[in-house]
């Protein structure tokens, strides 16, 4: 199955909010989204606009500490929440770097995004995306969504976000100025580990390459003992 | 031994290498734990709802956008019923192009209201206001119709007022009661829609029977490839929140087009879309305006073919009288420099655009000159020098602006309408409103890709051009309770030219609180109501003395407390539309949509209730012969016959079938709608100069002229308005919505925003508690200082002003989220004595914003 990734180009959201509805429309959470729990929601700062939302790390913490496995890392991206497993203790809350579960008191269960992994087999984007009215949340691809950012950072000589934060994410964000200064949470960045690192136009022939070079140099110094050992004998 | 065993270690090392890399090669992962499933098995991955149908509608009463979408219904999975749950988009919509924004999504839900109203009331107690005990009984909606007719019928046509927008039945209603209709759009569009009418098309014409169609505007405008536009405040904080628009900024941004904003507030549109951008003093933007039209002149950079085309820009005008000379059939005249005399317009012979004339007519001398000329003249001290003094904005970006401006016409564009910096915010916002369509027409992007484009070639026809009168209507009040009969420019083209021009709500409260000349307010004003007037604190004295009042409505809200009678209206998608594209008339476009919904409780549709009231008590104008026999309504089957005589349909229901969606996706012929609805003949043109105004005693050309008045003493500073994103006006839809009260919460927009800067010399600090007054010298009655929290914002950028956000302030006890939530903006925005208003302002506008207020610690 394809992997998959969202890009937010901040310099075309206007923090309408229309995400942030159109999710509680299409999971009816209202009633948490009453209470300040959201999937997704853009915050105006005067910096900028935070859209904070679940990042999909490509190594998701939450994932890793949860004791129940109620959140597991899909195949094709999405971190993705059983509430039938969860137990409501909170770990996910706590462990995550960029604050993302939200815990309802009042369910005892977390509020987070799943990327719509319900319309993806569909074909269909999530449906923030979907009714993004400037376009500037985009859907694809990972390794497509990944380049397109890289390519428009670039370009535009843009920030990127998302990227080797906590080890990757499946949430890119380009923005005029580092995302931290108007409220993104300061995530250390990691290299990309596994599977990610190998990902990519360059990764699996580098590697192929680094491999052959290796050993190559383990041939020449095996070869280089022998002939001394070789010599010694003569 | 070694050697063998060397060659066996060297191979079984290359051999793990080779297996090595191959591995990388594979999708299987080293670390990483993935969960492998089948897709579907888990619940994330399975349909939060079953859709049983999508039915096609078009947004109305969220704004003018008018966007087209499908209301996917299913069932909710909460409750196991059949919902509308959510919508989705209409990509053939050239508004839309299928997106949608979170006010549609917000009426979704707000069907299902639980404060929505479902009865018709009848107040008991005798004392209104907020914090009275209305004493309210329960009635049935035809019984509460019956007896408000009864008594509507009591008064005199002249002691009723129709506080409604103009509308085909309230039209028709108004007309042939022969009461006055007068409303709240007064203060969104007013300007946008007298200037239009005064210069780019004599209301009605051929392509919409009213120049009020019930978007407001006759134009949209060509964002999408439009090269350069400059923005007066333009970039509101509820433009952030326009799919219908910003789908077209998004497009035109990524087409690299700039765009130049003046606001003294920094929203999200202007980080992301604006170019350059300039943090202008309040109610100055008409300098600038200005000193572009010098420059622009002084470099003679107009768009020379627009003007002598298009535009009367060489048409003669008599220096004395301040009249365009014209032929005895109406025919504007011109200088033919070759003939050396003047000719007709259309006819003459290498027209002058500028210089000084004698002309001989009809036996007299006559001194002429060139509309160009005058406005040369007009705007020779405007200097960019001047303009920087007055604005705060360089002189040397003023000057670049309108060279640029000129450079990229045709495709350059100063958008306007609603509630920008021309909207009625300020006294001068009628003379800026006219200064840019002057500037439009030196572009000449009229009627032109990448500028204003004109709807065209598509009709929706009222009632009175399907079922006209059968006798003339009687002559509207002569002394009208909003006082328009001051106003004789406006006046004129209400009562002769298009009923639903609006008016003027800037006055009709002191009209009913000053005078006696109303009796009876019936307020048709979905979601608006109350907040829609300015100082309503004036019109709540004046309901005590007022012998009837009336609210059509879907909510019980502020207003209500107030009425006499609450009628239940039904929600917008419980109705069947049918809709032009007016902001986006690139091409000729019906959309249609159908009901999703019977309404739940005992509501009436506004066409029926305005049936039933015209058939009593005007019952000549409400029948095809003019008998009054019920027997022989007229027919008001508008959408039939605009989709047949547009040859696509047999009916608005046969449209509904085939899918209630039709477009004509023909090139665009750049000014061939100005040459058929424009002023003059035999071809139309754009009129700059307002020979109306100097009738009245005001400038023909736009000059300079300040705000109303200058702040004084602790009243300094400027108040700004706008608009959460995610809220319309007042509308309860939006503000009685618990998850649109937390968005707002949590973005601060139920507070009062200032400069931080600003709020260190006044002691404040974040989240401090403040009040905020006016000076009694303007706000002279029934003063009613807000409460309100502070934000400290460096999106203010000037410490001279503050924002207050609009709608909020509901004090209705019934709606349970709205209520009490918020300050009232419209409380510190006096009604204005129509002998004031008259010598700034000869349109009669609102000024909502030309108001300075103090900020202080409680």
């Amino acid at each position: 199955m394809k992997r998959y990734a969202i890009l937010l180009d901040d310099t075309f959201c206007t923090g309408c909010n229309s995400c942030a509805y159109r999710c509680i429309q299409e999971f009816r959470y209202h009633d948490q989204a009453s209470k300040g729990l959201f999937r997704t929601f853009v915050q105006i700062n005067d910096d900028g606009l935070y859209q904070k939302r679940c990042m999909h790390c490509l190594e998701p913490d939450c994932v890793e500490n949860c004791p129940v496995k109620a959140l597991t890392k899909s195949e094709y991206g999405p971190v993705l929440y059983d509430a039938k497993k969860c137990i409501g203790c909170q770990t996910c809350v706590r462990v995550c770097k960029f604050h993302v579960p939200q815990f309802d008191a009042d369910t005892k269960k977390i509020v987070k995004c799943s990327m719509c992994a319900h319309r993806i087999n569909d074909d269909k984007k999530p449906a923030c995306v979907e009714i993004c009215p400037t376009g500037a949340l985009q859907f694809g691809e990972y390794e497509a969504m990944k380049k397109l950012a890289t390519k428009t950072a670039k370009e535009k000589k843009l920030k990127l976000y998302g990227y080797e934060e906590n080890g990757g994410t499946h949430l890119f964000v380009l923005a005029k100025e580092d995302p931290v200064k108007f409220g993104y949470p300061k995530v250390a960045k990691k290299a990309l580990k596994g599977k990610a690192a190998l990902d990519g136009e360059l990764g699996v022939p580098a590697l192929a390459a680094l491999a052959v070079v290796g050993f190559k140099k383990y041939s020449e110094r095996r070869t280089r003992l022998e002939t001394r050992t070789e010599k010694e004998k003569k | 031994m070694e050697e063998k065993f060397s060659m066996k270690r060297r191979s079984f090392l290359k051999l793990a290498g080779a297996a090595g890399v191959a591995t990388a090669m594979t999708a299987f992962p080293f670390r990483n734990m993935r969960a492998a499933w089948a897709f579907g098995d888990h619940p994330q991955e399975q349909l939060p709802y079953r859709i049983t149908k999508r039915v096609p509608q078009v947004c109305a009463r969220a704004c003018e956008a008018d966007c087209a979408y499908n209301v996917v219904v299913g069932v909710d999975p909460a409750t196991g019923l059949e919902r509308a749950l959510t919508l989705e988009g209409r990509p053939e919509d050239p508004v839309s192009n299928g997106k949608f924004c979170i006010k549609g999504m917000g009426f979704v839900d707000s069907m299902y209201d639980p404060d929505r109203l479902m009865v018709s009331l009848k107040r008991t107690n005798k004392t209104k206001g907020t914090d009275v005990d209305p004493g309210w009984i329960i009635m049935k909606t035809e019984d509460a119709v019956n007896e408000i007719i009864a008594r509507m019928k009591t008064y005199k046509p002249e002691e009723i007022l129709m506080a409604s927008p103009g509308d085909p039945y309230t039209n028709r209603l108004c007309q042939s009661i022969g009461c006055t209709r007068s409303d709240q759009r007064t203060e969104c569009f007013g300007t946008h829609y007298y200037i239009n009418c005064l210069t780019l098309t004599n209301p009605p014409n051929k392509f919409y029977s009213s120049c009020y169609t019930p978007s407001h505007h006759v134009c949209g405008y060509d964002y999408d490839t439009c090269k350069y536009q400059v923005w007066f405040g333009f970039d509101s904080f509820s433009k952030c929140g326009k799919a219908g628009m910003l789908n077209h900024w998004a497009a035109g941004k990524r087409n690299g087009g700039k765009i130049v904003m003046f606001n003294p507030v920094r929203t999200p549109m202007t980080d992301n879309f604006a170019s350059e951008y300039y943090a202008i003093k309040p109610g100055t933007d008409l300098a600038v305006a200005l000193a572009m039209i010098n420059q622009i002149m002084a470099g003679k950079k107009y768009n020379k073919e627009f003007m002598t085309k298009y535009s009367d820009g060489a048409a003669l005008v008599d220096v004395e009288k301040q009249t365009h000379l014209k032929t005895a059939d109406g025919m504007f005249l011109a200088w033919s420099v070759k003939n050396k005399k003047a000719e007709p317009i259309d006819e003459c012979d290498d027209p002058a655009l500028d210089g000084s004339y004698t002309v001989t007519l009809d036996g007299r001398q006559i001194k002429a000159k060139t509309v160009l000329q005058l406005l040369a003249e007009a705007t020779k001290t405007y200097t960019p020098q001047w303009a920087a003094k007055i604005s705060d904005v360089p002189a040397k970006a003023i000057s670049k602006i309108a060279r640029d401006f000129a450079a990229a016409a045709p495709y350059a564009l100063i958008p306007t309408y609603k509630r920008d910096a021309a909207g009625p915010n300020y006294a001068n916002s009628w003379r800026l409103r006219h200064a840019i369509q002057i500037l439009n027409s030196l572009a000449g992007s009229i009627d032109h890709e990448g500028g204003m484009l004109l709807l065209h070639d598509v009709k929706i026809p009222w009632i009175d051009e399907i079922s006209p009168p059968a006798l003339p209507y009687p002559e509207q009040p002569s002394q009208p309770v909003d006082f328009r009969n001051e106003f004789p420019v406006t006046d004129d083209i209400y009562r002769k030219k298009d009923f639903s021009a609006p008016g003027h709500y800037g006055m009709v409260g002191w009209g009913l609180y000053k005078t006696n000349r109303a009796k009876v307010a019936f307020f048709r004003n979905p979601h608006r109501g109350l907040f829609a007037m300015i100082h309503s604190q004036m019109f709540e004295a004046a309901s005590q003395k007022l012998e009837l009042v009336v609210d059509w409505n879907l909510y019980l809200d502020d207003l209500g407390y107030f009425c006499d009678y609450v009628v239940p209206a039904p929600h917008q998608f419980e109705e069947g539309k049918m809709d032009l594209r007016l902001y986006y008339p690139k091409y000729p476009c019906i959309v249609g949509g159908s009901p999703v919904q019977k309404s739940p409780g005992d509501q009436i549709g506004w066409g029926g209730f305005a049936m039933k009231i015209g058939l009593a008590m005007a019952p000549k104008y409400w029948t095809t012969d003019g008998s009054g026999n019920p027997a022989k309504k007229i027919p008001t089957n508008m959408g039939d016959v605009a989709v047949k005589k547009a040859g696509i349909a047999d009916s608005a229901a046969d449209f509904m079938k085939k899918g209630g969606f039709w477009i004509d996706k023909k090139a665009y012929q750049n000014y061939k709608q100005i040459e058929q609805i424009g002023y003059g003949k035999p071809r139309g043109r754009v009129k700059m100069y307002i020979n109306e105004f100097a009738e009245v005693g005001h400038s023909p050309l736009p000059v300079w002229h300040a705000r109303w008045h200058e702040t004084t003493g602790d009243y300094k500073f400027s108040l700004l308005i706008t608009r959460a994103p995610w809220h319309m006006h007042a509308d309860p839809n939006f503000i009685n919505n618990p998850v649109l009260k937390e968005v707002t919460v949590r973005n601060y927009m139920d507070t009062v925003w200032i400069n931080p800067e600003a709020a260190a010399k006044l002691g404040l600090k974040e989240g401090d508690a403040v009040i905020l007054a006016n000076d009694p010298t303007y706000m002279k009655d029934l003063p009613r200082p807000q409460k309100a929290k502070v934000h400290l914002t460096k999106r203010i950028t000037r410490n001279d002003c503050v924002l207050l956000f609009h709608g909020i302030g509901h004090r209705a006890k019934n709606l349970k989220v709205a209520a009490n939530f918020g300050y009232r903006d419209g409380d510190l925005i006096p009604q204005k004595d129509p002998a004031m208003l008259k010598k700034f302002d000869p349109t009669g506008m609102g000024w909502v914003e030309d108001v300075f207020v103090s900020i202080k610690k409680m």
